[in-house]
């Protein structure tokens, strides 16, 4: 100790000031210390009070930027500790963050080159270490603590420095008042020391300045009240040196010794707020505290090892919370596979296996709004079945059949069927399935889906394949040969069919009667109606308004047709009316389902008038500008209809 | 009551903007009196210079976050006063530096003789891994020139130091100074981070113990 002192004395002693220099240029001499100069330097190194000043403002300043910095550095070290605890694995069998477990099924596994713990490749980092040409693998939680050792100047100071964590900032303004009574009192004692030294020294001079400095050392023995009492004693001398006459009765050694305790105190002072200061001199003093940063090291990684072994119930927890997790998934994928085609089961097929070739053609009949779909043949593959499932078809041969769709829309509504072949994977259908009631509007907008199926008698049928086209590709009143190849089944909007529900087509006849004075109206038949039944068909009738209508005299029925989903009406019904007034008139066109005693079910309906839109408005002015002309549309019944709440 | 509000408002001000960097490097500059330590500090802190010169009290230190290697790095730069009456105050801030810039005068043969002096002196307070950039102040006077450029080589190769002529004055080789000090510390901190993964306890305790003796070969 007292050998270590004395070379820094030395070592401070030594060092020159600029007077020095030039006097040591001009009189060519060596390393000479002439007792005059020391004593000019001692009065020159008296410090003013405005100085000190200066200089405590700087301090203070350095002390704010130093808490931020605390605080920022005890966020880091929060979340380096979040990392640890929330590590799931046990680092052996087990990935070390994520509980993954390792093996034939399981992802591989990469140690960690500073824990000496398995992670999977999700978990670590992987770097290169030095000028070492392999690559080393890191787990997370070590790439973040030495993230950590970087950010914070621990790789400098070999110790992670003084922080503050985001918990503990309650604690801290607690600590603030305590820190300032401290403060108070080194004050209060001062006064009478500097009052006796007044009284007993003749030639003090600055004395505000001798009190600043003599209540800084009050502070500083408060601060380090556990110093032994060689420390205490050079303070005491320290002190001293502010006073000039003192110095100038000490000896030459005298002199030597009392610079030292000088600069200690200086040094300690400014440690206050410099703390790695404090662990640099306890380095410098003993050898024996430079395990500590090792060891520290160690207990991080014990307490890493306590971590993971804290954390296996939570593991076990975890991996059941994924099995569940896995269950609930495979439910809703269930769910959704019902929901999306009740009739056809979901087919999970190979992407590299083709589903089969379908050979149709198409034919727009523009004059007669028809659309003919004349389905030919196909080329099915083998079909293959569930794993898990037993074959019902021990032959290996399919039923298959075709169903036709018109996208978007109301799929039992405009849904056809061919007969369905036996025990043949290149079935010939040649049959013709026919959509009526089709308009150029609907060939701009509407897709055809063609679904071939399987067809078994004890469960579901199976789906094997399907093809779109849209019906814009078609010109009018030209076939149209296809030859496609079948895809995977594809997911039905179901946005569009809750906007636009379709419950079937009419087709009406308009004619204005000069002869009579009077609007004539044909209901002459519907198409693709919704089913209303059990059975699977509807028993439709048709009743006509022409509003405003005050009595409901012109409420007129149609006969009931039994069990069809496509029935053929052909009445007509008159409408007494002035030509002048008709333009003012709407009509409204109901489509109803007969229940022999409950009430009749709605399907749709359709308005025809001034306010209507697209075919329908255009069908209503035909009429009004052509007289005595018969004038026969196709219409597209919805289930939206003002009024549509009427029951017989 | 009021300063404990004051220091609450601040820090929490601060955070905002002082939170956005990754490493926090802490700088010193040294030399003697009048070389030019302070202008040279402004110079790259603030881009400006002044002429007339004012005595630095003490301490001081400036704050600038600059982007090196694709990372924000905090510096936090102190400025010393060369005089020998404010040495015992300026030492004790060796202690907490990473990187030093020592500084002399090229037109003042004094202040390049102090250079070994100010070099024993980082030996003995400061830490034995910080980083030391020799910078020759004041190149735009070249009339004036007392030391030539192959002295002030020679003398930094003998120390170990890296050398610059730099001018505060005419920003010459001002931001240059830094960044060579800011990725000669960041070699440092990978080089450190390495050796301590590759090192096993045993060795790390050893390292240290050298570490230690050789600082006392010093101080003898």
């Amino acid at each position: 100790m007292t050998d270590t002192m004395f070379g820094s004395e030395n070592e401070q002693w030594v060092c020159p000031n600029d007077r020095q220099l030039m006097l040591r240029a001009k009189l060519h001499t060596g390393w000479s210390i002439h007792t005059f100069q020391s004593e000019r330097q001692r009065k020159a190194q008296a410090l003013e009070k405005r100085e000190l000043d200066l200089i405590m403002s700087v301090i203070h300043r350095a002390e704010q930027l130093e808490l931020i910095e605390q605080h920022r550095i005890g966020r880091l070290v929060e979340r380096l500790d979040n990392m640890r605890s929330s590590a799931m694995g046990n680092g052996l069998s087990q990935c070390l963050l994520c509980g993954e477990v390792f093996g034939l099924l399981g992802s591989s596994s990469v140690l960690c080159l500073d824990c000496c713990m398995k992670v999977c490749t999700k978990c670590g980092i992987e770097t290169t270490a030095g000028g070492q040409k392999r690559t080393q693998w890191l787990c997370k939680i070590c790439s973040e603590q030495r993230e950590v050792w970087k950010r914070s100047g621990a790789w400098f100071y070999k110790a992670l420095p003084k922080h503050i964590r985001p918990i503990k900032d309650s604690i801290l303004d607690n600590r603030k008042p305590v820190i300032e009574r401290g403060e108070q009192l080194p004050v209060a004692r001062s006064a009478p020391i500097s009052y006796t030294w007044a009284q007993s020294r003749v030639y003090l001079s600055e004395s505000d300045g001798s009190d600043a400095e003599l209540s800084e050392c009050s502070s500083d023995r408060k601060t380090f009240a556990s110093e032994t009492n060689q420390r205490r004693d050079s303070e005491s001398s320290g002190g001293q040196v502010q006073t000039p006459q003192s110095s100038f009765t000490s000896p030459t050694r005298g002199n030597v010794h009392i610079e030292s305790p000088s600069s200690l105190v200086s040094e300690q002072s400014s440690s206050s707020s410099f703390n790695p200061g404090l662990e640099d001199e306890v380095i410098d003093h003993s050898r024996t505290l430079l395990t500590p940063p090792a060891l520290s090291r160690a207990g991080s990684l014990r307490s890493s090892s306590t971590s993971q072994k804290s954390e296996g119930p939570q593991a076990d927890a975890n991996r059941d919370e994924d099995d569940l997790d896995q269950a609930f998934g495979a439910t809703a994928l269930v769910a959704s596979k019902k929901e999306e085609e009740p009739d056809v089961e979901g087919y999970d097929s190979d992407d590299s296996t083709t589903l089969g070739t379908l050979d149709f053609s198409l034919l727009y009949d523009q004059e007669n709004n028809a659309l003919h779909c004349t389905i030919n043949k196909a080329k099915l593959p083998v079909p293959r079945y569930k794993k898990g499932l037993k074959p019902m078809d021990h032959n290996g041969l399919s039923d298959p059949y075709v169903k036709l769709h018109l996208l978007p829309g109301a799929s039992k509504a405009n849904k056809l069927r061919t007969k369905t072949l036996r025990n043949t994977l290149n079935p010939v259908w040649s049959e013709t399935l026919t959509y009526y009631g089709i308009t150029d509007e609907d060939m701009v907008r509407k897709t055809l889906r063609i679904s071939v199926c399987d067809e078994d008698k004890f469960r579901h049928n199976e789906f094997i394949g399907e093809t779109r086209i849209p019906l814009k590709k078609l010109k009018p009143n030209q076939t149209k040969n296809f030859s496609n190849c079948l895809e995977k089944q594809l997911p039905i909007d179901k946005t569009d069919d809750k906007s636009l529900e379709e419950r079937g087509r009419i087709m009406i006849s308009l004619k204005y009667s000069s002869q009579k004075s009077g609007l004539v109206v044909g209901i002459i038949r519907c198409a693709h109606l919704a089913a209303m039944d059990a059975n699977g068909f509807s028993d439709p009738y048709v009743k006509t308004y022409l509003k405003p209508d005050e009595n409901k005299k012109s409420k007129h029925k149609t006969a009931v047709k039994k069990k069809t989903l496509n029935p053929e009406f052909n009445e007509e019904f008159f409408y007494e009316i002035k030509y002048a007034d008709l333009s003012k008139k709407t009509l409204e066109v109901t489509v109803w389902d007969y229940d022999i005693g409950k009430s009749n079910d709605f399907i749709g309906g359709v308005s025809l008038g001034i306010n209507a839109s697209g075919e329908r408005l255009k069908h209503w002015f035909d009429c009004l500008k052509n007289k005595d002309k018969k004038i026969e549309r196709w219409h597209t019944l919805t289930n939206e209809l003002p009024g549509s709440g009427y029951n017989d | 009551m009021a300063s404990v509000t004051d220091s609450r408002l601040q820090p929490s001000q601060k955070d905002a903007a002082d939170q956005n960097f990754d490493y926090m490097f802490k700088l010193l500059i040294i030399g003697n009196s009048s070389v030019g330590k302070t202008s040279f500090l402004f110079r790259y802190a603030d881009d400006s210079f002044t002429s007339a010169f004012v005595s630095t009290v003490g301490i001081d230190f400036k704050v600038k976050t600059v982007f090196r290697n694709n990372k924000r790095i905090k510096l936090q730069i102190w400025d010393t006063a060369g005089q020998e009456r404010y040495r015992t105050i300026t030492t004790a801030y060796y202690r907490g530096a990473m990187g030093f810039l020592l500084m002399f005068d090229i037109t003042n043969r004094d202040s390049f003789n102090a250079v070994r002096d100010w070099a024993t002196q980082i030996k003995t307070y400061s830490w034995d891994n910080a980083q030391v950039i020799l910078v020759g102040n004041k190149c735009d006077l070249e009339d004036e020139r007392l030391i030539p450029t192959e002295d002030s080589q020679r003398l930094a190769h003998e120390l170990g130091f890296q050398f610059f002529e730099a001018s505060a004055k005419d920003s010459i080789n001002v931001k240059q100074v830094f960044e060579c000090l800011v990725d000669v510390i960041c070699d440092k901190m990978t080089e450190s981070l390495d050796g301590d993964a590759a090192v096993s306890n045993h060795k790390d305790c050893s390292l240290q113990d050298a570490a230690d003796e050789g600082h006392s070969a010093c101080a003898c």
